[in-house]
């Protein structure tokens, strides 16, 4: 059978696909799936360094593409994870050097042998946003919860639903006690305005930064808090019914009370 | 008034000198490239100068709600490059600047249906009629990317200090014209964290970037809510990034300004950065 492909997309650049790709793939694979990281962000890749498997990089999506190597000679091992691998992207070739139909074969190859394929797509709507979508099935939406990112998302909401691509929600960078003073949009206007289904929550956490920067991702240490958000995230991913309210930051739902209280 | 100073004035007395055309870019998208544009714009505005921004993001364009003129859009840069309206239709006047306009990207069309020779020509008729032409690049180095470049004659390059956004700036920089000498903003910096050695140091950025720095802008909550609002922070006397924006702007205008104050030792602790660039790819 089969793995499932999502491709993790938003419009709008620096929301955190990349985080966002790398975290819900290592926490799949800390539960045993399968998974394969496939940056298409070609010219412009970040996935390796966020990995921190930056040096490791000998072959690339386009060396693939073009024949010059094997899939599996192109595939980084994670070491630090029984079953997560990267395909990173090329550095120094522009997007148009790959195909829709290209990439699609890719996809569909490395889900013959992996139960998920995450693809890390780039930021804009141009021939890589094309491209990186044409070989999913389904698609993850990353936001944030302001105005300009939630206009570019809702313009690739649109372009997912004529691909005919399902997709769900998880909305990045949330301070609730923002959301609280009425500063920043709760997660519940922001799935209103783009009419999807939550997947996730992740809070504004500054530990972020320094953990991209040093190429670890957050879910390898277990006491970080959002290392159990993503692992939610994950199992959602997977098909398990597991609810928003235990965890989240009680910020969110107190401003949903009293958003029925006033309604 | 200040008048764009690069042009010399040259010998036809009745030809006013071209205003500046100045990019905005960083590859990597959310860095604050829009925030930097309505900002630096509104500022030199303030100053007295005719300024006009331009958003090159078609499709995704948001500099219209950064400044709060979402609702005044009429017409975009494609009708006025497909004739179907006039420069003086399309080009919003902002509500608080007499000065300062903004011409719209077309948001339900795509990047490919900019000429570029148009694109090129706009940018030029603009310089007639203002000081600055501030442009908007869109995320990425696509076909949007090489729009937004063409007409511009100076880079601003907008990083934070991560370790992704310092790469993509890299590479931004030389994909840019080789007679350019782009000028950096390092956009975001909390301080404090710099101190604990978990975020890069303006130092570290620029250690890779080598560029002339412009200004260095602190990460403070104020900007997503003034963003929200469509308020530009660049007007508030309070602020203290308001006021990292005028400088920004004096700096651009000519004015001799102290180098931006913010400066952190690095702790050692990213000695992997600088191998990073030096690798296959």
């Amino acid at each position: 059978m089969s793995g499932r492909r999502i491709v993790v997309t938003s419009g709008k650049g620096g929301v955190g696909k990349t985080t966002t790709t790398v975290n819900v793939g290592a926490a799949l694979a800390k539960r045993g799936h399968k998974v394969v990281l496939v940056d298409t962000d070609i010219g412009l890749r970040n996935l390796d360094l966020v990995l921190g498997l930056e040096k490791k990089i000998v072959f690339d999506l386009v060396e693939v593409i073009e024949g010059r190597c094997q899939l599996r000679q192109a595939l980084i091992r994670d070491k630090r994870f029984e079953s997560l691998a990267m395909l990173p992207a090329a550095q120094t070739r522009e997007k148009e050097a790959v195909t829709e139909d290209q990439m699609k074969a890719v996809i569909v190859e490395l889900a013959e042998s992996a139960d998920f394929v995450l693809i890390d797509c780039p930021a804009g709507i141009e021939h890589g946003f094309r491209s990186a979508i044409a070989g999913a099935a389904e698609a993850i939406v990353v936001t944030t919860p302001e105005v300009s990112a939630i206009r570019d998302a809702d313009r690739v909401v649109g372009k997912l639903q004529a691909a005919g691509l399902p997709f769900r929600l998880i909305v990045n960078r949330v301070r609730p006690e923002m959301v609280k003073t009425g500063d920043m949009m709760s997660v519940e206007d922001v799935c209103e305005i783009l009419s999807g289904e939550l997947l996730g929550i992740v809070p504004d956490d500054e530990e972020v930064i320094d953990t991209t920067n040093r190429g670890e991702p957050i879910v390898l240490d277990e006491t970080k808090r959002l290392a159990a958000i993503y692992d939610k995230i994950a199992r959602r991913l997977g098909g398990e019914l597991v609810p928003f309210t235990n965890l989240d930051e009680p910020g969110f739902f107190g401003r949903l009370k009293t958003l029925w209280k006033v309604g | 008034m200040i008048r764009a100073i690069d042009e010399p004035s040259g010998a036809a007395e009745n030809v006013p000198p071209l205003g500046r055309a100045i990019v905005i870019t960083s590859g990597k998208g959310g860095v604050g490239k829009t925030t930097t544009v309505a900002n630096v714009g509104t500022a030199l505005a303030a100053r007295g100068a005719r300024v006009v921004l331009v958003d090159a993001d078609v499709g995704l364009r948001n500099l219209d709600i950064v400044l709060g003129l979402e609702s005044r859009v009429k017409f975009h840069v494609l009708d006025v490059l497909e004739e179907k309206a006039s420069l003086d239709e399309a080009l919003v006047r902002d509500k608080r600047n007499e000065t300062l306009y903004l011409l719209a990207a077309a948001q339900t069309r795509e990047k490919e249906d900019v000429d570029t020779a148009q694109m090129k020509a706009l940018i030029e008729t603009l310089r007639a009629r203002f000081d600055y032409v501030l442009i908007d690049c869109p995320a990425g180095i696509e076909m949007g990317f090489k729009n937004a470049i063409v007409g511009a004659q100076h880079a601003i390059i907008v990083c934070t200090p991560e370790v992704s956004a310092v790469r993509d700036a890299d590479r931004v920089v030389g994909l840019l014209p080789n007679d350019w000498r782009p000028e950096l903003i390092v956009n975001r910096l909390r301080p404090q964290l710099v101190r604990k050695g978990k975020m890069l140091s303006v130092d570290d950025v620029n250690g890779i970037l080598r560029l002339p720095l412009l200004g260095v802008i602190a990460d403070e909550p104020n900007v997503i809510v003034a963003s929200n609002r469509g308020e530009p922070l660049a007007l508030d006397p309070t602020s203290e990034t308001g006021s990292a924006y005028r400088a920004i702007a004096a700096k651009i205008a000519g004015e001799d300004v102290a180098a931006p104050v913010v400066r952190e030792p690095s702790g050692g602790l990213f000695a992997k950065f600088g191998t990073l660039f030096g690798g296959r790819g």
